[in-house]
């Protein structure tokens, strides 16, 4: 008899041994680059931004690691990719300013964007040279992407844009942003009206990004308003009016990677480190449960880069692993506040532990809402097991 | 999942899938032992997974077991595969072979040390399905390292009891003859961890029927004109439910694996971590499986007329039997203490 359940299977993938030499190499190069940074910074990890930090990483050829040689990438396989991001996650190391481009937009424009695009982007994505933004949301669209209304209408010699995105991380200091724009004015056409775009931040007038403080007081986010904001014609990438099916492509990547689980694993390290001498085989439990979490998420994960590995679609999947990975990281610092109750401090005051806590405890909301809400995953979810 | 696995499934599918219905399972929980069912398996070689060529088996890992015990656990089999199959290979390892009829696995280390001419005395050991047994088999330690022992069960007294899965848990007192030892190449632990891990594997499986059946009978009860599977909250449940029987069935392939790969001994990474992470996870599963799958199903699933309970009834037994989330947890917990806060992710990555 078969099973729903053999819809949603992670075969075991453990990396192959080969990559212990690459781990070494990236695990002493975080130690000896982050040794300086506060701990409070390093718990930002994939949000706190320093170029200079990604272009380093660029030099190393940890970036851009698995698109085409042939554009300036590096060949290598998901899996070399994965070791890297993991360790740069774990380590708490400072990723935002390449993570998108790395992680999203640079297979997106490898497999969407023209041969000069490609010839002239990706090699800075390599380098760890080009910051990307992510043009999805709007202020009336949320989880219902697909109501976007921002235009891209057609004019002579390209596109003419105007409407509004909002919660676009990095905007104010990105080099590129891929946006999603409504290219059919026709009603009836909720999805297939949807086309992305390649925008180059320092080449076009009328785009004004108004920075959002969050909650923590931190300034990543923004609203962007585009007005009259003329595009080249070669800045549609991929098929007008397949936007959507492109963007769910690149949502895959977006949700099936670990940072999906490890947010809080910086937390967890300090956690440990302050309850270690005094744990009790209770705290122990606790804290071992949670390992089990963390190597069980692993090792879906895994799985999840051996389906991009061998071209299969992980949307599926990657939904499943985020929502349980979102449910294991948001509920770390309550946990951690159970097991050694210490006041969570601002940046520079208490022990890293509460300056740890202080910062995710205040942040661990946005984990919920970034990438797609459980609402929005569940309902992939639930379609997966076709009672939708 | 390849083609021997794939085979080894859908043969127990085949044996089990049509003939444990309700009516069935309710005869076995009034009338005791399905002899018969039991005399398939061991014709159809179900058990033997683990055990050697010669010996009639598929000299398999666990990695191929894993399918099997996973079948078991998702028909909510009443019969002691996994302990046979456990017993298979521990002889498998001992090099020796085992009696015929149903085995009484002992749970618990034994002292060799303290054997008395040729005799074992037990003190209260829980066996699964012990007043069935044909023969005792269990591990011993002592001065010669670890021992298979193979014991006669005659005499013993029997205190008979079920967990709340209605499976035999019977607690042998007394002094059993021991007809054979030999030395067995594992660590004398072995049992505990062997048998959390096939446990593990059984969660797995009784998760999948707790989501099968939830989402059968979501698409079949109506309520307020609709079926209970159009509204968006027991869409969730269900989509809940999934990851989490994906969870349990990742991280317990992932350690059948692991201990195919590295076994339990040795002094770089062994698959004791991948085993104590499958049991914790599975264990705390169990939870989370039972009550949603009971909360979609409403009051019919809370019903003995419906055969929910022949799962979830075993899935919270099981949730204990071999250690619970806490005593794994703690494992994992205190390696974690050990190695600190820097040495925690080199932990998990191996």
């Amino acid at each position: 008899m078969s099973s729903v359940a053999d819809k949603i299977r992670f075969e075991p993938s453990p990396l192959p041994a080969e990559l212990d030499e690459l781990r070494r190499e990236v695990r002493a190069f975080l130690e000896e680059t982050l040794a300086d940074y506060p701990a409070a910074v390093r718990s930002h990890s994939w949000e706190a931004y320093d170029a200079e930090f990604s272009a380093r990483l660029g030099a190393r050829g940890w970036l851009g690691m698995t698109l085409p040689t042939e554009y300036g990438g590096h060949g290598r396989s998901a899996f070399e990719r994965y070791v890297v991001v993991e360790e740069c996650l774990v380590a708490g190391a400072p990723t935002a300013f390449h993570w998108v481009a790395d992680r999203q937009s640079g297979p997106l424009l490898v497999r969407y964007a023209n041969e000069a695009q490609k010839k002239r982007i990706i090699p800075q994505i390599a380098a760890g040279k080009a910051c990307f933004a992510i043009g999805m949301s709007e202020p009336n669209s949320g989880s219902d992407l697909a109501s976007l209304r921002t235009r891209a209408e057609r004019t002579a010699n390209g596109w003419l844009v105007n409407g509004t995105k909002i919660w676009t991380s990095n905007a104010h200091r990105a080099n590129y942003m891929i946006a999603l724009f409504r290219t059919d004015p026709d009603p009836n056409k909720k999805h297939a009206a949807l086309s992305q775009f390649l925008i180059d931040l320092s080449a076009v007038e009328g785009v004004t990004p108004r920075p959002i403080k969050n909650l923590a007081g931190g300034r990543n986010f923004n609203e962007v308003s585009f007005v009259d904001v003329e595009l080249p014609e070669d800045a549609l990438i991929g098929t007008e009016g397949q936007g959507w099916k492109q963007v769910t492509e690149e949502l895959a990547y977006e949700r099936s990677g670990p940072e999906r689980y490890l947010s809080c694993f910086f937390l967890l390290r300090k956690l440990i480190d302050a309850v270690r001498d005094k744990a009790s085989p209770a705290t122990m439990a606790r804290l071992g449960a949670q390992v089990a979490w963390a190597t069980t998420l692993r090792n879906m994960s895994l799985s999840i880069a051996a389906k991009l590995n061998a071209g299969e679609d992980p949307a599926l999947a990657a939904s499943v692993v985020k929502d349980l990975g979102c449910q294991f990281e948001q509920a770390l610092p309550g946990l951690a506040q159970e097991l050694c109750e210490l006041e969570p401090t601002l940046d520079g005051f208490g022990l890293e532990y509460q300056q740890v806590l202080g910062n995710l405890v205040q942040v661990a909301p946005s984990f919920s809402l970034r990438g797609g809400t459980p609402e929005i995953m569940r309902g992939i979810i639930a379609k997966g097991l076709g009672v939708r | 999942m390849n083609e021997m696995r794939q085979m080894l499934e859908d043969s127990v599918e085949r044996l089990f899938g049509d003939r444990l219905d309700w009516e069935t399972q309710t005869r076995i929980e009034e009338e005791g032992f399905p002899r018969a069912l039991w005399d398939e398996v061991v014709d159809q070689g179900i058990h033997k997974v683990l055990a050697t060529e010669e010996a009639g088996g598929l000299d398999g890992g666990w990695g191929d077991a894993y399918p099997v015990l996973r079948a078991c656990g998702k028909h909510a089999v009443p019969l002691p595969v996994a302990e046979a199959m456990l017993a298979e290979y521990l002889a498998r390892e001992a090099g020796c072979s085992l009696p015929e009829g149903v085995p009484g696995l002992l749970p618990q280390v034994l002292d060799a040390d303290a054997f008395e001419s040729d005799a074992v005395k037990l003190d209260g050991v829980r066996t699964p399905w012990g007043r069935h047994a044909a023969y005792l088999v269990g591990v011993a330690t002592g001065d010669a390292g670890a021992e298979l022992v193979l014991a006669a069960p005659d005499g013993l007294e029997v205190a008979e009891e079920d967990n709340i899965g209605r499976d035999p848990r019977d607690t042998l007192t007394g002094t059993a003859r021991i007809h054979a030892r030999h030395p067995l190449p594992l660590p004398a632990d072995c049992v505990r961890w062997l048998g959390a891990l096939a446990r593990s594997a059984q969660i797995a499986g009784g998760g999948v029927t707790c989501l099968d059946l939830a989402v059968q009978y979501a698409a079949e009860r109506e309520q307020f004109g609709r079926p209970l599977s159009a509204f968006q909250a027991i869409q969730h449940y269900l989509a809940d439910l999934a990851g989490v029987v994906a969870s349990v069935d990742s991280i317990t392939m992932a350690a059948c694996e692991a201990y195919d790969q590295r076994g339990m001994t040795g002094a770089t990474r062994n698959a004791r971590f991948e085993i104590a992470a499958a049991k914790c996870r599975a264990s705390e599963a169990v939870e989370k499986l039972t009550r949603l799958s009971h909360q979609v199903h409403g009051a019919i699933g809370f019903t003995y007329e419906y055969g929910l309970h022949f799962t979830t009834r075993r899935l919270w037994a099981w949730r204990a039997e071999f250690g619970g989330a806490g005593e794994w947890g703690e494992f994992l917990g205190r390696a974690a203490c050990e190695a600190g806060g820097d040495g925690v992710w080199p932990l998990i990555t191996g």
